[in-house]
């Protein structure tokens, strides 16, 4: 199909609907932009692949975006990656200059987007290209890097690394499978699970389980607090939106994205370290470092950049190696699965009309995203103020919808949506990292194929070490992630001793 | 024996299937030790710090949204098998199960509260059944 054959209204009209939809479920604290695409992906089993995109795309954007709205006049960020909004964003409402910090956020959001989108555009490809040339050797050391990274940067390292591979652990239960080499055999199951977990456990109600009900289960154990809501907050004019804020600010708007765009290429990190990291580089390198905290527009444009700055690069391994930027594009792989296409080195080359499409439709939801926060901000705050008792009961029906028509109606899925919720639930409780275990959950099978068919072909462990220079400089990387987070977890510790 | 002797593997396709996960288990056991010998003191000190679960929660409303689903899940397909094929298990469910959510959830039960949740229970189920079920063909309980 041409190009133009599939930019119908439809497909535009996607994009609006979910960027708005994606900005209420950023704006509203608890939720989330993956919870958005989590619980919205079943919708695109009929929509097709590309006007699919388009809505999830616009639900992505519209996330992370609209988690500025109550981190700038609450002073709760909507999203994690909105955290340091808020140190600056809530003490200018506090003076009246809400709805200034609100268009002086979506600016920077919008510049983030688009300079992550340039990156994702000519780095991806040519990502894609160099790395066509993986031995399935190169490709489990490169699975290995990512649950390194992701571990280096949790909170307590070994903690990370033991989600990670518990994800791999819960992948293989099942038929190692036929189709990808192995003999059909099944293992980690019961005789009388093998009726429902013979393909294993599926990816999406799994991810809408630990997403979408699980948050609702965290909620229900806080007794549902009504919160501070967005309905009181009065947004007085002010001091009006000048485009000479940003006069001085485009090292700050240019450093911050790229810092949000970095961070998004590194598998399994979050939006808030990319938001952290760029505000303290902000903070740093100002002349008025004592500004920062006490409503310095610098701090917003420096958060809000860089955070969505992440959703072009998340996007960059997950369309040119096959791996997961982040928990949002974790799901985004079940709408490629829902299609029957895989994404890895080969997608871009095999599929090049649905990259122009994803291309286009981020392009399309940055610029949605803008015009709609820009113009209807005030509207908005007002459709964010929906009770829990009304929006939470709503999302976990779709949520067993989702489930349910994932697979054509097996309600295993939807059993697997209620397990997996409470297991995200006590996952929270007990602090394991998501993040690892979702990515390690769905590379898993692939890394079995890699380990295993590289030793049967080669028939020893040395191969890992000395197949090419890729892999030598893949175990650099390896010993590097791992040498970080140590020095980090010492300095850390230095700290909290000092 | 040389060194490289020593990472020789040889894998008989038959139990190919238990490489892996064995591995795998392995790697899991290793680092739990691991996580409990560096992290003891923090572990044993949040242990005694916090009330233990499910002491300090809201009783009501987190248990009272695990048994609903699990209702729902359960009367789902045995309403639909009265009415095979037209997805009104999932709908007569549905209203019954936001209802009875949608009240759970509620701080002040009033009746302009209530109204707010009866009709939220009657036209979200009755939106979603129309058109997935009607409209987009796909399958329902």
């Amino acid at each position: 199909m041409e190009l133009f054959d599939i930019l119908t209204p439809l497909f535009f009209i996607l994009i609006v609907v979910g960027t708005v939809i994606g900005i209420i479920f950023g704006a509203i604290p608890g939720m989330t932009a993956t919870m958005a695409v989590a619980v919205c992906l079943p919708l695109t089993y009929s929509l097709g692949l590309e006007n699919g995109l388009a809505l999830l795309l616009g639900l992505y954007v519209g996330g992370i975006s609209g988690g500025l709205v109550p981190a700038i006049l609450i002073n709760i960020p909507g999203t994690p990656s909105s955290l340091t909004t808020t140190f600056d964003g809530y003490p200018m409402t506090l003076r009246g200059e809400g709805e200034n910090a609100l268009k002086i956020g979506i600016v920077s959001s919008l510049v983030g987007g688009l300079i992550s989108l340039a990156i994702l555009y000519f780095f991806a490809p040519t990502l894609a290209d160099f790395a066509i040339k993986f031995s399935y050797v190169e490709k489990f050391l490169i699975i290995f890097f990512a649950l390194t990274v992701m571990a280096a940067l949790s909170s307590n390292m070994l903690v990370g690394i033991f989600s990670g591979i518990l994800g791999i652990f819960i992948s293989l239960i099942g038929t190692y499978d036929i189709s990808d080499g192995g003999n059909g055999e099944y293992r980690l199951l019961f005789d009388f699970m093998v009726p429902y977990l013979d393909s294993g456990f599926s990816l999406l109600p799994v991810l809408i389980g630990i997403f979408g009900l699980s948050a609702i289960l965290i909620e229900a154990e806080h007794g549902m607090p009504a919160g501070q809501g967005l309905s009181g907050v009065k947004l007085p004019k002010g001091k009006p939106f000048k485009f000479s804020v940003f006069r001085g600010q485009s090292v700050n708007l240019c450093r911050s994205s790229l810092i949000g765009t970095f961070v998004g290429i590194l598998p399994g990190v979050g939006g808030s370290a990319a938001s952290i990291l760029s505000y303290s580089q902000e903070k740093h390198f100002s002349k008025n470092p004592e500004e920062f905290g006490k409503g310095a527009p610098s701090g917003v444009i420096a958060s809000e950049s860089a955070n969505n700055g992440l959703t072009g690069g998340a996007l960059v391994p997950l369309l040119s190696l096959g791996i997961p930027g982040d928990s949002t594009t974790a799901i985004l792989i079940g709408a490629f699965t829902l299609q029957g296409i895989q994404v890895g080195p080969l997608f871009i080359g095999n599929n090049p009309v649905t990259w122009d499409v994803i291309i286009i439709a981020m392009l399309a939801a940055n610029i949605v995203m803008f015009l709609i926060m820009m113009f209807a901000i005030r509207h908005l705050v007002k459709v964010v103020s929906v009770p829990k008792h009304v929006l939470f009961p709503v999302i976990l029906m779709m949520c067993v919808v989702g489930a349910y028509t994932i697979n054509y109606g097996i309600m295993f899925d939807v059993w697997t949506l209620l397990i997996f919720g409470v297991f995200g639930y006590l996952a929270h409780k007990i602090r394991l990292e998501i993040a690892p275990f979702i990515i390690g959950f769905i590379l898993g099978p692939s890394a079995e194929i890699y380990f295993v068919k590289s030793l049967e072909s080669f028939g020893t462990l040395s191969i890992f070490f000395t197949k090419s220079w890729i892999a030598g400089v893949l175990w650099l990387l390896i010993i590097m992630s791992i040498a970080f987070s140590i020095a980090l977890s010492r300095r850390n510790k230095g700290h909290g001793q000092a | 024996m040389s060194f490289s002797s020593l990472l020789d593997v040889s894998i008989d396709f038959d139990t190919s299937h238990l490489v892996f996960p064995t591995l795998i288990a392995a790697v899991l056991v290793i680092l739990l030790v691991a996580i409990a010998a560096t992290n003891w003191r923090v572990i044993v000190s949040a242990v005694g710090a916090t009330p233990t679960w499910p002491a300090g929660i809201d009783h009501m409303r987190f248990f009272g949204t695990l048994i609903a689903t699990v209702i729902y899940f359960i009367a789902m397909p045995a309403v639909g098998n009265l009415y095979p094929n037209t997805g009104l298990g999932f709908y007569i469910c549905s209203i019954v199960y936001l209802f009875g959510l949608g009240a759970l959830y509620l701080h002040k039960r009033d009746r302009r509260h209530l109204t707010i949740v009866t009709l939220n229970a009657l036209i979200a189920p009755s939106l979603v059944w129309f058109i997935l079920s009607e409209i987009f063909n796909l399958s329902l309980p």
